[in-house]
């Protein structure tokens, strides 16, 4: 199992601005168009918590409305980093409900995790000069208590 | 891989760009605000572009082969709704030869990324680093006579925006000039042969 490692909002900046095009959307920021200290605090405005897994980052930002629901990101082409953060969530946060919104190339990190393809957002993101869909996954758990 | 690239301003290029907001040729053409200002000023005010002012003005750092810093352009008066900002630059006095390079790679990050439509230019009229003298005439759409004091004189500002149908209006006839050039080329190959 992947270990994860809580990062900093400053950590987790850097590392996303490492990931370079990996991290563009990560829980709705982008290192291309925000520098480092807009980074940080878009990552404290959205409650997010950041992780090292491996040498990818995986990431999450509560849902204030449910909340046993959690918005899910990874920098990660594989699954295993979005199952070590899932773990993660249900065992020490109890939460039962997780939503990845993520460019149909990054689909398979979460199809692999078990998560449902439930939904499209239109031309959600700009990059590149041109507006690109952006897929709505999800994956829930039962509720265990 | 581009010939230049451009990036986000940091704290570690804060020393190199207030050397430049001093140098005498971008005093006299852009604003002389610095030869005044302690290098304590300057730097508190370049960090709180980087750290607060994300809504109101955002600086690059353009850099050439091998991530050298080339120098820097920046954005101010930024309507994002409306999709249009000012867009000023300042190159490094030894790299002034790619000025060009880097006013290309500016306006594409601009419009690629940060999804401005139009981009407003700013030239006084006896800087001719940016564009000649012709090639300002020509290009300019509004003239301001006293726009701004530098350096004890005053100048006379020439006013432009470009749209993305000024872009494409320019790759089309740059297209057009590539063509006729092949053409001209192939043309002389077949006499030859």
């Amino acid at each position: 199992m992947t270990e994860l490692r809580p990062l900093s909002p400053a950590e987790a900046a850097q590392g996303l601005r490492r990931a370079g095009e990996a991290a563009r959307g990560f829980l709705g920021t982008d290192p291309v168009t925000q520098n480092d200290a807009l980074l940080v605090r878009e990552l404290v405005r959205r409650e997010a918590q950041v992780y090292a897994a491996g040498g990818a980052l995986v990431g999450c930002v509560p849902n204030r409305a449910q909340p046993r629901q959690a918005y899910v990101s990874s920098t990660s082409a594989g699954p295993e980093p979005v199952r070590a953060l899932l773990g993660h969530l249900t065992t020490y946060q109890r939460r039962t409900s997780f939503v990845a919104l993520v460019p149909e190339a990054g689909a398979a990190a979460f199809a692999g995790a078990g998560f449902a393809r439930t939904g499209v957002l239109p031309g959600y993101r700009y990059a590149g000069h041109a507006f690109h869909d952006v897929l709505v996954l999800v994956k829930e758990e039962p509720c265990r208590s | 891989m581009p010939i230049v690239t451009v990036r986000h301003f940091t704290e570690e290029d804060v020393p190199l760009r207030t050397e430049l907001l001093r140098e005498a040729r971008f005093a006299a053409n852009l604003t002389d605000f610095a030869v005044g200002s302690d290098d304590d000023g300057l730097q508190a005010r370049q960090l709180r572009t980087i750290t607060e002012e994300h809504r109101t003005k955002r600086i690059f750092t353009v850099c050439g082969p091998h991530d050298r810093v080339l120098g820097f352009a920046w954005i101010t008066s930024i309507d994002w709704r409306a999709q249009c900002c000012e867009l000023s630059f300042g190159v490094l006095p030894r790299d002034r030869g790619l000025g060009a390079f880097a006013v290309y790679a500016v306006h594409k990050h601009l419009r690629d990324e940060l999804n401005m439509r139009v981009i407003v230019n700013q030239v006084y009229t006896h800087n001719t680093m940016f564009l000649s003298a012709e090639a300002l005439e020509a290009q300019h759409q509004v003239r301001c006579e006293r726009d701004s004091h530098t350096v004890g004189e005053w100048r006379t500002a020439c006013y432009w925006t470009l749209s993305d149908e000024d872009i494409r209006a320019h790759q089309d006839s740059a297209e057009e000039r590539r063509r006729e050039l092949a053409e001209r080329i192939r043309e002389r190959i077949e006499a030859r042969s």
